[in-house]
């Protein structure tokens, strides 16, 4: 199926017609905040923001979710709120991407594809009967640096559908097949022209030529693993004051803690999302912290996204989209380390 | 006189002079609205600091933060007036000595509020920005844009009344004195005129979006328990959930350990990655212990913090009538 | 599809204590479901995850052996909120249980080899779990050495166990304890210097070794110093797991998640893992 052009005039209808099967996630606001929110017609969504404050993980992984409730008659797992299978409008290339890696860990079973014990059920039950409209980026920030992992701003990697913003209509072309079919039974779209496709394709270079030029990356792995016992973690995690707001803005961060809420014999077990930059994340109970230090921990952090990851699952555990380089209140660049990485070398001189 | 420039030269001759062997400042940071910390630690990085209207970090922090760090070394900060008081806080409360600090105070006129400034854009991502004293340009793609300073200011800044340092080796520049800000418990009035009940929505509504990052906690210097109660789990105070009926008990058991030790810096509402309204709990508390126990936390070098002090004659309903 | 996060109930049908101060106490357990029973098959060396509801769940190595039929067993150090709780816990209590989780002791590897097994303080309980399975095919193996030690004579545990052992011939025991006490008549000393001092030949022989990281850390390099070489030596890491699956990234070392990929390492793949001992 080729590419299909919506006007933006029937773009609500489009919006109640999705609303049918699905629940429908879009960019909205919340307080003076931007993030993933439910919807029900267009007046909801937000189109201008490009990078939400807060990234779509926790459309599938909550920042803080039920396991189970537990009584004295036993054990049960809550039934999901909302019949309906997930929908998601507006999600950039970095976003989309940033499933594929989560689904890596919760959902594919990597670690023993055999044993299904090795899968999430909450996680599946919500994103693998999802459906993904991408959204591509005409006009990518300063913060954006998805070209340096092999993303770019008209990526279609992780969507079902991917969506061009043209002014006055929306152009989809389907990635997968639950997104062709999807599209095939819509009546609101009409068929695409040669103009249109040409003006996609014109967005998609202005956007990428505006994109300052990627680090250099391929040997990153190597050069941290070389470097894990190098004083530059110090001098690169002094700054650091080691809260946790890169890693609940990341899309990719998924370490998460697992608590019970409860009273007498009644109560719930959760799971809540954790950070590694916490020291209380690796304390043991005899009190000893293998990850006593902020400077570990900020390596952890740095380690796991750029070498541990790729070691274990072929790919970094980043995407690129800047979140934590503005959440960040010390203005600790992830973009600043990672040059400070490839310039640095083991006579303890940072070139550059 | 230009401020960074002077501020340069001091810290080159605090460094030249062995008076210090670090300090502690502001340096152009990656992003055009916020300024970074910087450690120099030789002359040659002196030039890298600067002060202006994106320096909103209260450095501080650094002293309590790792400990280890600082242990024999002389260490010089660069403080705005809020920033001073925190450091005076720390040395009040045994964290530093005075004689192991250069105190550097610079003549505030206030620090950006970053999320202010992208409300003023509707979003769109600023490039540049341009400090013209009572205004301020900001550009970016397409948009040029001249604000009033009070617009974008932290708001913080909006009620401080105490913008130098009050306790400093070098004062660079000149002081502004007090300001009277009359107008800045005007939010804390109004929201005392309302019902129970809107108070209790607007104040559920502010908390509900947090999402425990603790980014709050840990930009605050009065913060600096070596086990936050939040991290104990033996036994466990708190849920951490993004509930609201944990992160409002978060908070207001934050506001109530910071009682008397906060300086109102505003640090925790400009790191709040969410937006929420920080400080009106915490100036409540502050301007509560100001009406009972006569303290204004960290102006005075010489004084005792209210809740680490006791006077026979305070007001003590219970025991003392 | 299953889910990992459900504990299985189990019931307490044996607790022991182990030192005066009853801060170590071992519970037998046995599933309250016979399905459960069928499906759980383990090896020395793996652990389960103890699940008390409101206060959560801990990781402990698995003490019995899977040829010890009828129960589970697993020893308790009272220090924290789940801890606590399990040591209120009675005969006939129930308690949540998920497992069995990670890998196990080489212990295909060990056939018709000699085997050194090296233990400190409470970390004892799966290398209990390995000593119980090779004695129950003992012509499978060839010498079984045991060096294991303790701060002080209370703080071994499996003490009836260990008199039993000591009287067989075809084990050989070595007890240690830190510090020279009244009436101790076994070794003093740590336990890299008693390992150095009595360790059997290097030639066809294997390592085990699972103690306190400080123990670990110490014993490793004497054993290389003794001439064995790194897939000779296994030992058990301990990190803070929590989901037992290698989801919830807190035993994350390296590319490795202790609670899948180990907890049992031989020393050639700790070497390409950093942050380990």
């Amino acid at each position: 199926m080729n590419m299909v052009r919506l006007d933006k005039q029937k773009f609500s209808n489009f919006i109640l017609e999705l609303s049918a099967e699905y629940t429908v996630f879009a960019p909205g606001k919340v307080g003076g905040k931007t993030e993933f929110v439910p919807i029900r017609s267009e007046d909801e969504i937000d189109f201008k923001t490009l990078v939400t404050d807060m990234s779509p993980k926790g459309i599938f992984f909550p920042s803080s979710e039920v396991l189970y409730e537990y009584d004295k008659q036993g054990i049960r797992v809550p039934e999901k709120e909302i019949g309906k299978p997930i929908a998601v409008w507006g999600m950039r290339g970095c976003d989309s991407r940033s499933l594929l890696m989560l689904n890596k860990v919760f959902g594919s079973a990597i670690q023993m594809p055999e044993d299904e014990k090795f899968q999430d059920p909450y996680w599946k039950e919500k994103y693998d009967s999802s459906l993904i409209f991408g959204s591509a980026c005409n006009t990518p920030l300063s913060t954006c640096f998805c070209n340096w992992f092999g993303g770019g701003p008209h990526s279609r990697e992780g969507m079902d559908v991917f969506v061009v913003d043209a002014g006055d209509s929306f152009l989809m072309e389907p990635v997968t097949g639950k997104g062709s079919n999807f599209l095939r039974e819509l009546t609101c779209f009409a068929d695409s022209t040669e103009k249109d496709e040409a003006v996609a394709k014109k967005l998609a270079s202005d956007a990428e030529s505006s994109m300052a030029a990627p680090m250099e990356v391929t040997d990153l792995g190597e050069r941290l693993n070389d470097l894990f016992e190098e004083a530059v973690w110090e001098e690169i995690s002094a700054k650091c004051i080691n809260c946790g707001a890169c890693t609940f803005s990341c899309p990719t961060c998924h370490c998460y803690d697992i608590q019970d809420e409860g009273k007498g014999s009644r109560g719930k077990r959760i799971r809540v999302w954790d950070s590694c930059m916490f020291p209380i994340f690796t304390m043991e109970a005899s009190g000893h912290n293998p990850r006593a230090l902020s400077s570990q921990r900020v390596r952890q952090r740095v380690m796991h996204k750029y070498s541990y990851f790729p070691e274990k699952y072929g790919e970094f555990l980043c995407t690129g989209c800047g979140r934590c380089v503005t959440a960040c209140p010390v203005n600790l660049d992830i973009r600043e380390v990672l040059k400070t990485i490839n310039a640095y070398n083991k006579q303890g001189i940072t070139n550059g | 006189m230009n401020t960074t420039n002077e501020l340069r030269k001091n810290i080159k001759s605090l460094i030249a002079e062995k008076k210090v062997d670090l300090f502690l400042g502001w340096e152009k940071g990656s992003l055009p609205l916020a300024a970074t910390p910087l450690f120099v630690t030789a002359e040659d990085q002196a030039d890298k600091a600067i002060f202006d209207v994106t320096c909103g970090n209260n450095l501080s922090i650094y002293f309590t933060k790792d400990k280890k760090q600082f242990e024999g070394r002389k260490v010089g900060i660069a403080v705005k007036g809020c920033d001073a008081r925190s450091v005076v806080l720390n040395i009040l409360e045994k964290q530093i000595k005075r004689e192991n600090v250069v105190i550097v105070g610079l003549p505030c006129n206030g620090v950006l509020d970053r999320k202010k400034v992208l409300a003023k854009t509707d979003g769109r991502e600023v490039l540049e920005l341009i400090d013209n004293g009572d205004t301020v340009i900001v550009k970016g793609n397409g948009f040029d844009l001249q604000l009033n300073r009070e617009e974008v200011l932290s708001s913080s800044c909006l009620a401080c009344i105490y913008p130098d340092a009050q306790e400093y080796d070098f004062f660079i520049g000149e002081a502004r004195g007090e300001v009277p800000n009359e107008g800045r418990l005007k939010e804390i009035e109004e929201f005392q005129t309302l019902s129970s009940l809107e108070r209790w929505e607007q104040t559920r509504a502010e908390y509900e979006k947090c999402i425990r990052c603790y980014a709050c906690r840990n930009v605050c210097p009065s913060c600096y328990c070596n086990v936050c109660f939040v991290d104990q789990n033996d036994p466990r105070w708190i849920g951490g959930t993004s509930e609201y009926t944990d992160t409002l008990i978060f908070h207001v058991i934050r506001n109530l350990h910071v009682a008397g030790r906060c300086v109102e810096c505003g640090a925790c509402q400009r790191a709040c990655p969410m937006d929420i309204n920080l400080l009106m709990l915490n100036r409540k508390v502050a301007m509560e212990v100001k009406d009972r126990f006569g303290d204004i936390a960290g102006l005075d070098i010489n004084g005792k913090p209210a809740m680490s002090d006791f006077k026979e004659d305070e007001k003590q309903k219970f025991i003392m009538g | 599809m299953g889910n990992y996060c459900i504990p299985q109930q189990m019931k307490v049908e044996r607790i022991g204590t182990e030192d005066p101060t009853r801060t170590l106490r071992t519970y037998d357990l046995s599933f309250v479901n016979d399905s459960d029973r069928e499906a759980f098959k383990y090896l020395p060396g793996q652990f389960c995850e103890l699940s008390i509801p409101g206060k959560g769940e801990s990781p402990f190595g698995i003490a019995s052996s899977p040829t010890e039929e009828g129960f589970l067993r697993f020893t308790v150090n009272r220090t924290g909120s789940v801890t606590n709780e399990i040591h209120y816990l009675r005969n006939g209590d129930t308690i949540g249980m998920r497992g069995p989780l990670g890998n196990w002791y080489p212990v295909d590897d060990l056939k018709g080899m000699n085997v050194l097994i090296v233990g400190g303080g409470f970390a004892f309980t799966t290398l209990r779990s390995l000593l119980i399975y090779l004695m129950d095919a003992r012509e499978d193996y060839r010498d079984i050495t045991v060096i294991y030690g303790a701060r002080n004579p209370d703080l071994f545990i499996y003490k009836d166990e260990i008199a039993l052992w000591k009287q067989r011939d075809d084990i050989r025991m070595h007890l240690t304890i830190d510090k020279p006490v009244d009436g101790w008549n076994e070794k003093t000393g740590f336990v890299p210097t008693v390992v150095e001092e009595v360790a059997p030949d290097p030639e066809n022989t294997m390592a085990i070794v699972c103690g306190p990281p400080v123990m670990i850390k110490y014993t490793l390099p004497v054993l290389t110093k003794l001439g064995f070489s790194d897939e000779r030596i296994y030992t058990s890491l301990e990190r803070r797991m929590k989901c037992g699956i290698g989801k919830c990234g807190r035993c994350n070392i390296g590319s490795k998640y202790i609670c899948i990929d180990g907890p049992v390492f031989s020393m050639a793949e700790l070497k390409n893992i950093p942050e380990t001992v």
